[in-house]
């Protein structure tokens, strides 16, 4: 992750079983290498969206990492998959990576799955860190959006009127709330107290006419949908 | 003069009839048979006369009545050996002159064969008509017979070949007239085929660059995939591989070799930056899943808050799809800029056999089409496949640029 410091990389409080959806074979390779030298377990690694329903059919993962676009069409398979996934196996944790962040496949995705699911830039596997610690809030029923999502809603300037309201830090803490940061998260990448933090969250809630909601997950969605709507 | 005699040929052999008529008149009037023979005389002497208006509508039947009136004088008018006196009304008088205008018509207005028939009558009743005249008045010597012979054969051929001639003239004119219109069909001919030869060419032509345009889209889409699927994948494994790299540094404490395991990351990761920039701008994924699609990711990222109206039952060629991509995001891109504008309106319909794409902000107008300047290079861009390129800004807004385009290249 890019926007906040990268925090020391804790050791992996569990050995994640993980099915890796990805056609391009040296991706699929290196990340079933790093993923494997951190400790978790891969358990399927394949390069299309059926082969990735069989895998997850058979091996029930904790998380699937899948590839947007995969053969046939090279469109939107791991999208489409993803969100099979989501429906046949709730307790699947699905980790969508692209190439290119689209706001409308961040809002598809989140919309049929409103936990367990992240979407990121393919970029990401670049801080290693802290993608399995984003592969790992995802198998635990987290929320993971890449900041580029935030960034392209933030810079598009819709409902304008409204995010002028808001003031720049309280901007800062939305983006790492509509990342799926918890409040003390956002504390430690601000150097802010939770307190502050606190109060951020219900002046950003408040002014954008939502009402705070203890689960991080909900939050984000509902910072999600106001901004795609 | 000798138009107004051509095209009003009643009115002008009524003149030529009224001449004949006042020159015959005399001899008409001094004729001496009683009252009922002189009134015949003279109606024989006036039908000569009258034939001769129709002559150029009937000119076969006027010479024919002609020639009959000319035989019944020949064989009645005259009588050889005066065993019983001529019939006083067929007397030969000056309205026979008729018979020779009529000759003449004849061989002006009709085939040689036909008028060559009249003159045969004309030159059998002259030789019949001066073999029984001259006995009958006891008036000529054999040289004097062959002088009449000579001299009335002399002018039935004079009018005959005068006919003939204006005859000659005439289908030499109509010869010519034709041989001018075959000239003037083959130049029409010609031109015709060089128009359907050129159609052709143009057609052969919209074709090549309907292949080239979409050979063109489809090189690009393919290039933007190999990058997805072969530089831009290798250099986020060589990140993630850098990254690894870096934290396995970190944890060692060697510091100087972390520094550059860091700058090298740091390097890799912007490189990916810039490629997947520079894919995108080559041929944006998002295409892959429709205009409407496409659009929607526009105006998502757009700095002004943009509505989309898409509406296209069927899908453009991938070429036009890119094309009408391309224009919006220019357009969108100089909305945010430099109008002024605080929202936009992109709106995307079917029209005829294209798509109409119209892209409306509400600033304060005032953009032109400047050679050189966005807007004219966006018009070139989608004239390569006939598609047109309107600017609407008046003072004060609001500006609308609307977009045509085929649906196929």
């Amino acid at each position: 992750m890019t926007t906040a410091p990268t925090p020391a990389p804790a050791p992996a409080p569990e050995r994640l079983r993980i099915v890796i959806a990805e056609d391009a074979a040296i991706m699929r390779d290196g990340l079933t290498q790093t993923l494997t030298r951190r400790g978790h377990d891969v358990v399927a690694a394949v390069a299309d969206g059926e082969a990735l329903r069989q895998a997850v059919d058979q091996h029930r993962p904790d998380v699937a990492i899948i590839d947007v676009r995969m053969p046939p069409t090279h469109t939107d398979e791991g999208l489409r998959a993803a969100q099979a996934i989501h429906r046949d196996h709730p307790d699947v944790g699905v980790l969508v990576f692209s190439q290119y962040i689209e706001t409308q496949t961040a809002a598809e995705l989140f919309a049929t799955a409103p936990g367990g699911v992240g979407y990121l830039l393919k970029d990401r596997v670049a801080d290693v860190s802290d993608f399995i610690d984003a592969i790992t809030r995802v198998a635990q029923g987290g929320t993971v959006l890449d900041p580029e999502v935030v960034r392209q809603l933030l810079s598009a300037g819709r409902r304008a009127s409204t995010l002028a309201a808001l003031t720049p830090r309280e901007r800062e803490v939305l983006s790492l709330i509509a990342q799926g940061r918890s409040n003390a998260a956002i504390a430690a990448a601000l150097f802010i107290s939770p307190k502050v933090v606190e109060k951020h969250v219900a002046n950003i809630f408040g002014k954008l006419g939502l009402i705070p909601d203890d689960n991080d997950n909900r939050r984000v969605i509902a910072a999600l949908r106001y901004l795609e709507s | 003069m000798n138009t107004w005699l051509r095209d009003h040929p009643w009115q002008a052999d009524g003149l030529l009839a009224a001449v004949l008529l006042a020159f015959s008149a005399p001899q008409l009037a001094a004729g001496t048979a009683g009252v009922g023979g002189r009134a015949g005389y003279i109606a024989v002497g006036v039908l000569l006369c009258a034939i001769v208006i129709p002559r150029r509508r009937y000119p076969v039947a006027a010479f024919a009545v002609a020639a009959a009136v000319g035989a019944a004088q020949v064989a009645w008018g005259v009588q050889p050996g005066a065993a019983q006196p001529p019939v006083f009304a067929l007397q030969p008088n000056d309205a026979d002159l008729a018979i020779l205008i009529l000759l003449y018509t004849l061989a002006a207005y009709r085939p040689r064969p036909v008028s060559l028939t009249g003159l045969a009558v004309c030159l059998a009743g002259a030789a019949v008509a001066i073999a029984r005249w001259s006995p009958a008045q006891h008036a000529y010597a054999g040289g004097a017979i062959f002088g009449a012979a000579a001299g009335l054969g002399g002018v039935t051929l004079t009018a005959w070949v005068l006919g003939d001639s204006v005859a000659y003239r005439y289908r030499r004119a109509r010869f010519s007239a034709l041989e001018e219109r075959a000239a003037r069909l083959e130049a029409e001919r010609d031109a015709q085929a060089r128009v359907a030869a050129a159609a052709e060419r143009a057609r052969e032509l919209q074709d090549r660059r309907a292949r080239a345009v979409d050979e063109s889209a489809a090189r690009l889409r393919r290039i933007e995939r190999d990058l997805h699927d072969g530089a831009q994948v290798r250099l986020a494994a060589l990140a993630m591989t850098l990254g690894e790299i870096k934290e396995n540094l970190a944890q060692a404490g060697d510091d100087r070799t972390l520094a550059l395991a860091r700058a090298a990351h740091q390097n890799a990761k912007d490189t990916l930056t810039e490629l997947r920039d520079l894919a995108r701008g080559i041929h944006p994924p998002v295409l892959d899943r429709g205009l409407g699609p496409a659009l929607g990711i526009l105006a998502a990222t757009s700095a002004l808050p943009v509505t989309v109206t898409a509406d296209l039952a069927e899908r453009p060629s991938p070429a036009i799809e890119a094309m009408a991509y391309f224009c919006a995001a220019e357009l969108l891109a100089n909305a945010a800029k430099h109008s002024g504008a605080g929202q936009v309106a992109v709106g995307l319909r079917e029209q005829d056999h294209g798509l109409l794409m119209s892209v409306t902000d509400d600033g304060p107008g005032g953009a032109r089409l400047v050679p050189g300047g966005g807007l004219a290079g966006l018009l070139e861009r989608v004239q390569t496949v006939d598609g047109r390129l309107e600017v609407d800004s008046p003072p004060g807004g609001p500006t609308t640029v609307t977009v045509e385009l085929p649906r196929h290249a």
